[in-house]
């Protein structure tokens, strides 16, 4: 595996007025790895992620992206962003304009791709999503596995050396949840970095290099796969993991 | 009240001058319309700007518009500032009528924009756009959309308000009824004749509008 840092995070603190909701994180992504961030609703997990693409200012801490420390404040956070794709748990396509026009708006408007080659990227991609022939449908038509498909092709036709998930199925039916983590563990699987905030413990499992679990604003566990499955270490971990298996 | 041969009579009699002020009175509301959808944008992007001194503009001219009649707003630009500079009598009744429609427009667009699900803006931002360009080009449009039909009913609003420059003596439609209503001794007829007008003008109007929306729907279908 590649040792180059993609993401590190260190010391991170993130309050919304007196509720503190990340506490000192501190976490490295390496390229190509797949890191799922597990945990209660409520545990910050989604928060770390949106930290990670500046949607959430930080009270404390560092963040470098390919090593460099990125301050939001003299940074220019747009050139940041595009090499850091997200993907929504609403989607958020844009509903105005057709999946193809989804896909080459940043190309076009952003990195000032001409026109013709973006439109021939975006084929490419959502070839590779499986939705090539719904380019000229507008998002309403689609079901919400398609939907997030649309989303994932968006955000990659920019490019992006990191993607991150922000629970990228859990606002789909159960039945449209595999073809949306498929289309994610193809891209794992052509060494996309990769940070996925997930309630899909078989997709953590099987695709994940590590395991993050988070509880009250605190990592509270980092492990490989296994191991955090079969033998967790925390005590939270295994309370966590009892009441999901549960489920 | 005037029997209605009468009514027709004078109806058919008068349609030249009655058109010409129904032109006028289209004309009027158009431009002025249109003229208040650039002052209503720009002020409403004043007032979802997050700087205080452009939020607090935005907010003055809202209040000032809203707290004051039309009719003295004409003629504060009509008598007040003709003194000063020679506004032509057209453009001081369609400034007065844009500065006027152009706070209600200016709250229509404030509340379409915010109600844009904050995601949108969100995504926008993560694939690298800037605020302004994910404005322009994801939320505004967007926003547009959702605007017309209040917009569409401000435009009624706007039409029927554009009477009131009858009193900076614009020849446009209840001018030219009170006039041909007096000279003819005749008033009932004139004002019911002028009533028929602006109800066919306020018809189209919403058949225009109505399609217009649904040509713009085609995303939600």
């Amino acid at each position: 595996m590649n040792e180059r840092e993609m993401i590190k995070i260190e010391n991170l603190q993130k309050s919304y007025g007196s509720l503190h909701v990340l506490k000192d994180i501190n976490m490295s992504v390496y390229e190509s790895e797949v890191v799922c961030l597990v945990g209660a609703s409520g545990s910050g997990k989604s928060t770390l992620l949106r930290c990670l693409n500046f949607l959430e200012k930080r009270q404390g801490g560092r963040i470098s992206i390919r090593g460099e420390e990125i301050n939001p404040d003299t940074h220019n956070i747009n050139n940041v962003r595009q090499s850091v794709g997200m993907v929504f748990q609403h989607f958020n396509l844009f509903p105005h304009k057709t999946v193809l026009e989804n896909v080459i708006e940043a190309p076009t408007m952003v990195k000032k791709i001409p026109k013709d080659q973006a439109i021939a990227e975006a084929k490419e991609l959502l070839q590779k999503v499986g939705l090539e022939d719904k380019a000229n449908v507008y998002p309403s038509k689609l079901s919400g596995g398609q939907k997030q498909r649309v989303a994932i092709a968006r955000s990659l036709a920019m490019r992006p050396d990191i993607m991150l998930f922000d629970e990228p199925t859990s606002a789909l039916d159960p039945q449209l949840v595999g073809e949306v983590l498929t289309a994610m563990k193809e891209l794992a699987d052509e060494g996309m970095t990769m940070v996925v905030v997930t309630h899909e413990m078989g997709f953590a499992r099987e695709v994940a290099d590590w395991i993050v679990f988070m509880d009250d604003g605190k990592i509270i566990e980092r492990n490989r796969p296994n191991e955090f499955f079969d033998h967790p270490k925390e005590q939270r971990t295994k309370e966590f993991l009892q009441a999901t298996m549960l489920k | 009240m005037p029997s209605f041969s009468h009514f027709l009579h004078t109806f058919i009699n008068s349609k030249d001058l009655f058109i010409d002020a129904a032109l006028l009175t289209l004309k009027l509301t158009v431009v002025s319309i249109l003229i208040g959808i650039l002052f209503g944008l720009f002020f409403a992007l004043l007032k979802i700007s997050r700087i205080k001194v452009l939020e607090y503009i935005s907010n003055a001219y809202v209040f000032l518009v809203r707290g004051t009649p039309l009719i003295v707003q004409i003629f504060i630009l009509y008598f007040g500032f003709s003194g000063i500079f020679l506004i032509p009598d057209f453009w001081a009744a369609a400034l007065a009528l844009a500065f006027h429609n152009g706070a209600y427009i200016a709250e229509i667009f404030r509340g379409t924009i915010q109600s844009i699900d904050k995601g949108q803006m969100e995504a926008a931002r993560s694939l690298g756009m800037t605020r302004i360009l994910a404005m322009r080009r994801i939320i505004l449009p967007q926003a547009f959309k959702r605007a017309l039909p209040p917009l569409g009913n401000q435009f009624i609003i706007g039409l029927k308000d554009s009477s009131l420059a009858a009193f900076i003596s614009m020849n446009e439609l209840f001018n030219v009824s009170t006039t041909l209503g007096s000279n003819n001794f005749d008033e009932m007829t004139y004002l019911l004749i002028v009533a028929v007008y602006y109800l066919v003008l306020v018809a189209v109007l919403t058949m225009l509008v109505s399609l217009f929306e649904k040509r713009l729907a085609v995303s939600d279908r």
